[in-house]
């Protein structure tokens, strides 16, 4: 952590020192270079989206449409799906299954466009990265607020899909927010006797209730 | 900062780490047994102990209660206090709520072996008393000594202790055995418990319905984003205060290790393009 930190701040003085390591001992300066990946891929990601969140200029519809493209940039969404669905993974028909995929999408664009509403204009400071596996990453990172406000910890978990990081998961102060949609779309399925229209029912209402405006989309006050 | 503040010492992450192992281990240990192809997607898709609710439609009876009552009292109460009261006579309400609860902060850092950051809540209390003013003023957080919270849940959390099964009470709110046992023997902690004012109860019953409000009124736009954003608001809130308490028993230390496998996870693991490499 403490390494990773320095070369970021310093690394045009480490970068030749960096080389001579390289020669000595290529898996170090492979595991470097991972973490480097990891946490530029992070770097962008939030500079877009905080970008998107905070262009008062465009609608809501034109956030979410950019904001949905980059999820299906950046985000392994297919995975995601499939993760939300716990032990559920397997009871959906191929037709409920892309419905779902295509409900879940739009789904997870409004919830998040108007859950982030409160941290446009924020800086979001790469900490440092971990690896965790060959395939997998997980990045530290913080939002400092201007007013004050207690920064805010975030975790960005990365998983290498064809050979790029996509994001699996976030962690807002502790909290896995897949881990969460998982839970609730587990308990819909579950309550509803294990049948997967119900899910998609719900899906369905929720996006409608934004369409129709019940979700603020850029918090009024703000 | 929180990450590796303690990294050294006694470490009450990795006895988090082992409650929560019981936790979910119970839960994933069957698919050990599964066909090998199944295993990795089976303990990734297991529900991390959602279902941990036997009680679940009598909990949501309560749940709707409280939202019953939420909106017609409690709500209208914390946004009219959120409205008149400017915001530093709001932090000096919790600044001293804050205050007031420090002995029983120290009690239970004590009880978790934590001694640095029992000096902290001690050395807290001393500042904000007298400079503070009786706890109105958090000068000590600008020392470098924020405040942290602890209860008696969260020490038996460090000691393994299950969370048990979820259960939601009228008034309470989220309290599975484990939780609500120490809402209680942190009242007795509590040295306002045996305060006298002209009725026994007096002291601690107006603190609680104070710190309610003032807990309501600073989080009215949060609940209102998750409800309106929520497919199952219920189960929503159910998860948070799992994953919440969780880190509020590692005192903000994330682990990474116990991270479901996801490597394999795909709707069809018979998918030609499904990843076949590792061991």
């Amino acid at each position: 952590m403490v390494t990773t930190l320095t070369v970021h701040r310093t690394r045009r003085m480490v970068a030749p020192l960096a080389l001579c390591l390289a020669l000595i001992a290529g898996a170090v300066q492979a595991a470097a270079s991972t973490g480097d990946v990891a946490k530029a891929f992070v770097e962008e990601v939030s500079t877009r989206a905080i970008g998107i969140i905070s262009d008062k200029s465009t609608t809501k519809a034109e956030r979410e449409a950019q904001f949905g493209k980059l999820l299906d940039e950046k985000a392994d969404m297919d995975r995601i799906a499939a993760f939300a669905l716990g032990q559920y993974l397997r009871t959906p028909t191929p037709e409920q299954k892309a419905e779902y995929l295509g409900l879940v999408r739009t789904f997870i664009v409004k919830v998040y466009v108007t859950r982030l509403s409160d941290y446009n204009d924020e800086k979001l400071d790469v900490l440092g990265a971990k690896e965790k596996g060959d395939k997998q990453a997980i990045v530290q990172s913080e939002i400092k607020f201007t007013n004050g406000r207690e920064p805010v910890t975030v975790d960005w978990w990365l998983i290498k899909n064809d050979g790029d990081f996509k994001i699996f998961d976030v962690n807002v102060v502790g909290i896995w927010l897949a881990q969460e949609q998982r839970s609730t779309f587990t308990s819909v399925i579950r309550n509803n006797g294990g049948d997967f229209n119900a899910l998609l029912g719900h899906l369905r209402a929720q996006i409608d209730k934004a369409e129709a405006g019940e979700v603020p989309g850029a918090n009024a006050s703000n | 900062m929180k990450m590796t503040h303690r990294t050294g010492g006694r470490s009450a992450a990795a006895q988090a780490i082992f409650a929560l192992a019981l936790l979910f281990g119970l839960a994933a240990a069957p698919h050990a047994a599964m066909a090998a192809d199944e295993t990795a997607a089976q303990t990734a898709a297991d529900d991390g102990g959602d279902a941990n609710d036997p009680l679940e439609p009598m909990n949501r009876y309560f749940f709707e209660l409280n939202r019953f009552f939420d909106t017609i009292l409690l709500k209208p109460v914390a946004t009219w206090y959120d409205g008149v009261v400017p915001e530093p006579g709001r932090n000096g309400v919790r600044n001293f709520l804050d205050n007031l609860r420090s002995p029983v902060i120290l009690v239970n850092d004590l009880l978790q072996g934590e001694w640095d950051r029992a000096g902290t809540t001690a050395s807290r209390f001393g500042i904000n008393t007298t400079v503070g003013v009786l706890g109105l003023f958090d000068p000590a957080a600008d020392w470098g000594m924020p405040q942290h919270s602890e209860d008696f849940g969260q020490t038996l959390g460090t000691y393994d202790v299950a969370e048990g099964a979820y259960l939601y009470l009228p008034v309470l709110g989220p309290a599975p055995p484990r939780d609500l046992t120490g809402f209680v023997v942190d009242i007795f902690f509590d040295p306002l418990t045996y305060i006298y004012w002209d009725k026994s109860k007096t002291v601690p019953t107006t603190r609680f319905v104070l710190n309610g409000i003032d807990q309501r009124a600073r989080s009215l736009d949060t609940l209102d984003q998750i409800e309106r954003t929520s497919v199952d608001y219920y189960a929503t809130v159910r998860n948070l205060y799992r994953q919440i308490r969780k880190n509020e028993i590692a005192n903000g230390n994330r682990d990474f290790n116990d991270l479901p496998d996801i490597e394999n996870l795909n709707f069809d693991t018979n998918e030609p393009d499904s990843p076949q490499l590792g061991f």
